[in-house]
């Protein structure tokens, strides 16, 4: 997973770099690779054909199901009966979030992520505006920077909406419907996602938010060509401006049901040990000390400080002194949190592709919200009939 | 004869049969196969059975206006190679045929876009269609306009073909070229002495002898449409903006890999095959009976003289 870009790259590779060090008779052959779709492919190829790894890092949510379901990942429970210092420093509540969609623990986690709104605060100062609380002074806010020639949201539609549906629908649904799985499309998704088209005709999204890509969007944003940004606590080791940047909760919607400052966020990935290596007693025991070197609270620190010590750690982690202001609003959005909520892609799986793909359609009425979240129900009720 | 035994020859045939039975038949078979299942992943994973869904995949083929897009748009890009790739080609290289100096300086660099993957076209485009910056609109701007959106829903098809013919061009150019070279210098001569003008040339003696030329250049471009992706992707990706430049390509990669619904792209992937053998038929058909009416009857009547 570490793999690519990924900013703890080099604190992974540093990792295994010392664990080798260490354990002179381990080689690590390191396949990490960029955590797209075509390395779950692959990922996917190799559980089937017999050919998966020792160890694996891999998403924890619906995406890890079909994997899970080879029975070829080693809960914690048997390796603790073992081992009863695995995992040790992993919180319990980490390890709870990190537990497969059927209710195993499984997997060792070492962050978590949060979702919230990214702001250029020095652009709210330089037009007079508070930053947003809810959604009278997001509108308002975005109608005052629609109207200098400043662009109020920095979103690509066709690329990545993803963070704008999880907010909306959360917002819309409250907690309760937001995280059910549904058989009929939730009046409160539906509300939801026909925001999608009450905000373009606002203006707030860029021009060519329809065939622009993530990566520029993020460059609108840090060029401060564009006021806010809703995107996930991996964008903030982009953050070049760290004076002038904050990280707020959501402002809401019309009529909201979920409770202010309801974040989205959570743990979904973590390392696995598979039953190939679990069963070769000369793996066994370097697969774990793997694991936890990786997982102890020593190296947990080490991805926490590398990513700007501003993701959720599965560890008890050392704060950082000398936090900029932009890691001190992160840490008051996270601290003020009346709820985390996991985003829907958990729990639907493939079927968010779907919705994702059909939200340009829905921003220009082209297709109603209703009609996107249907056909993404038809394919959550196709897979369960599987 | 070449040679005697011919047994020889088969085995070093084998190879090449055996390399695109294992990589291209069976795959292919395999995926007609999937286009009637439900796959929950790409592969089958252990104690996972896929659904038999029959003909579902088909019926949602002909309702799914995305496809019918893409159809359109593949047909139309179709229209457009042979229009601007291999006419535009026909033109360069009738010009520079008629030039001694500079005709390699001139090759090589109608080629070189050939050369450039499509990928570094496609940001290169990016660059001049952007909104934001893009130089077409810094241009505007300077001269005090508006800026546009150029891959907007209005233009963004246009602006996709311009570089996806463009880059083509010089790949036809070549074959035409070649294909000039080989008309006997004789017949323009004694054609200048009867007093045909250069312009009359190009249709009375150029156009007639690059027949055959001429049809291979419109099969490969005919079915080289049916082909595109990178650059749209590149510079549209998913059909941006709203679905509108999806290509059959296009389209069917992002059901199977932006989706993740590999049955119902491989039932888009049979379509596209399916077109390319249907094309590239009818395009072979139309081109052999036009060679049938040209130098096809010509030889006939030769060899009726000659008995």
């Amino acid at each position: 997973m570490f793999g690519g870009t990924d900013p703890n790259k080099e604190t992974y590779e540093a990792i295994n770099a010392k664990f080798m060090e260490e354990n002179s008779h381990v080689t690590i052959e390191d396949n990490s690779q960029t955590s797209d779709e075509e390395w779950k492919a692959a990922v996917n190829a190799d559980f089937s054909v017999g050919n998966e790894p020792d160890v694996i890092q891999f998403f924890t949510d619906a995406t890890a199901d079909s994997i899970v379901a080879t029975g070829k990942l080693v809960s914690i429970e048997e390796i603790r009966a073992e081992y009863p210092d695995y995992a040790k420093d992993t919180l319990d509540s980490a390890l709870d979030a990190a537990k497969n969609t059927d209710g195993v623990q499984r997997a060792v986690p070492t962050t978590g992520y949060w979702e919230g709104l990214y702001c250029n605060k020095d652009l709210f100062d330089e037009y007079d505006l508070e930053l947003p609380t809810d959604w009278e002074s997001l509108e308002t806010a975005i109608l005052t920077f629609q109207a200098n020639g400043i662009i109020p949201i920095a979103c690509s539609l066709n690329n990545v909406p993803h963070y704008w549906i999880e907010f909306l629908m959360l917002y819309s649904s409250g907690i309760d419907e937001y995280t059910a799985v549904p058989t009929t499309a939730p009046e409160g998704w539906i509300k939801g996602l026909s925001m999608f088209q009450t905000l373009r005709e606002m203006g707030a999204f860029p021009e060519d938010t329809d065939t622009v890509d993530d990566a520029y969007t993020g460059q609108l944003f840090r060029d401060k060509k564009a006021a806010m940004q809703l995107d996930g606590s991996w964008y903030a080791g982009n953050i070049e401006d760290t004076d002038n940047t904050v990280v707020i909760a959501f402002p809401g919607v019309p009529d909201q049901k979920a409770e202010a400052n309801t974040i989205v966020g959570g743990i979904s990935s973590g390392f696995y040990i598979t039953r190939k290596a679990w069963d070769d007693p000369d793996k066994r025991d370097a697969a774990v000390k793997f694991v936890m070197a990786h997982t102890s609270q020593e190296g947990v620190q080490q991805y926490w400080e590398a990513t700007g010590a501003v993701s959720q750690a599965a560890v008890e982690v050392t704060p950082v002194e000398g936090a900029t202001p932009f890691a001190e609003s992160i840490a008051a959005y996270t601290s003020s949190a009346s709820a985390i909520v996991a985003p829907t892609d958990s729990r639907i799986g493939d079927a968010y592709k779907t919705l994702v793909s059909e939200i340009v359609k829905v921003s220009v009425g082209q297709m109603t919200a209703e009609d996107a979240i249907n056909e993404a129900i038809a394919i959550i009720q196709s897979s369960t009939e599987q | 004869m070449l040679y005697k035994k011919k047994w020889p020859l088969l085995l070093f045939l084998v190879p090449g049969l055996l390399f695109l039975l294992v990589f291209l038949y069976i795959p292919f078979v395999e995926n007609i196969k999937n286009s009637f299942y439900e796959m929950s992943a790409v592969v089958r994973m252990p104690g996972q059975d896929w659904k038999f869904i029959g003909l579902e995949n088909y019926k949602r083929l002909l309702t799914d206006m995305d496809v019918r897009s893409a159809l359109t748009n593949t047909l139309k890009m179709m229209i457009l190679t042979v229009i601007f790739e291999v006419g535009i080609a026909f033109v360069l290289a009738v010009m520079v045929s008629q030039i001694k100096r500079f005709q390699q300086f001139f090759r090589t660099v109608y080629f070189f876009p050939v050369v450039i993957s499509a990928t570094a076209i496609g940001l290169l485009f990016k660059l001049f269609y952007n909104y934001n910056g893009g130089m077409l609109n810094q241009i505007l701007e300077h001269f005090g306009k508006e800026p546009v959106l150029w891959l907007g829903p209005d233009l963004a098809f246009v602006m996709i073909c311009i570089p996806t013919l463009w880059s083509y061009i010089g790949f036809y150019f070549v074959i035409l070229l070649t294909g000039l070279s080989d008309i006997p210098d004789d017949i323009y001569e004694a054609a200048s002495i009867d007093g045909c003008s250069k312009f009359k040339q190009v249709f009375y003696i150029t156009l007639p002898s690059l027949k055959p030329v001429f049809f291979t250049s419109v099969t490969l471009a005919v079915t080289g449409a049916l082909k595109v992706f990178d650059l749209p992707w590149v510079l549209a990706p998913n059909g941006a903006p709203q679905g509108l430049t999806h290509f059959l390509g296009t389209y069917m990669y992002q059901t199977a890999y932006g989706l993740n619904n590999y049955d119902y792209a491989s039932t888009q992937a049979l379509l596209i095959v399916v077109l390319g053998i249907v094309v590239s038929k009818g395009v072979g058909a139309f081109t052999a009976d036009r060679e049938e009416t040209g130098t096809g009857k010509r030889r006939r009547v030769k060899r009726r003289e000659a008995a």
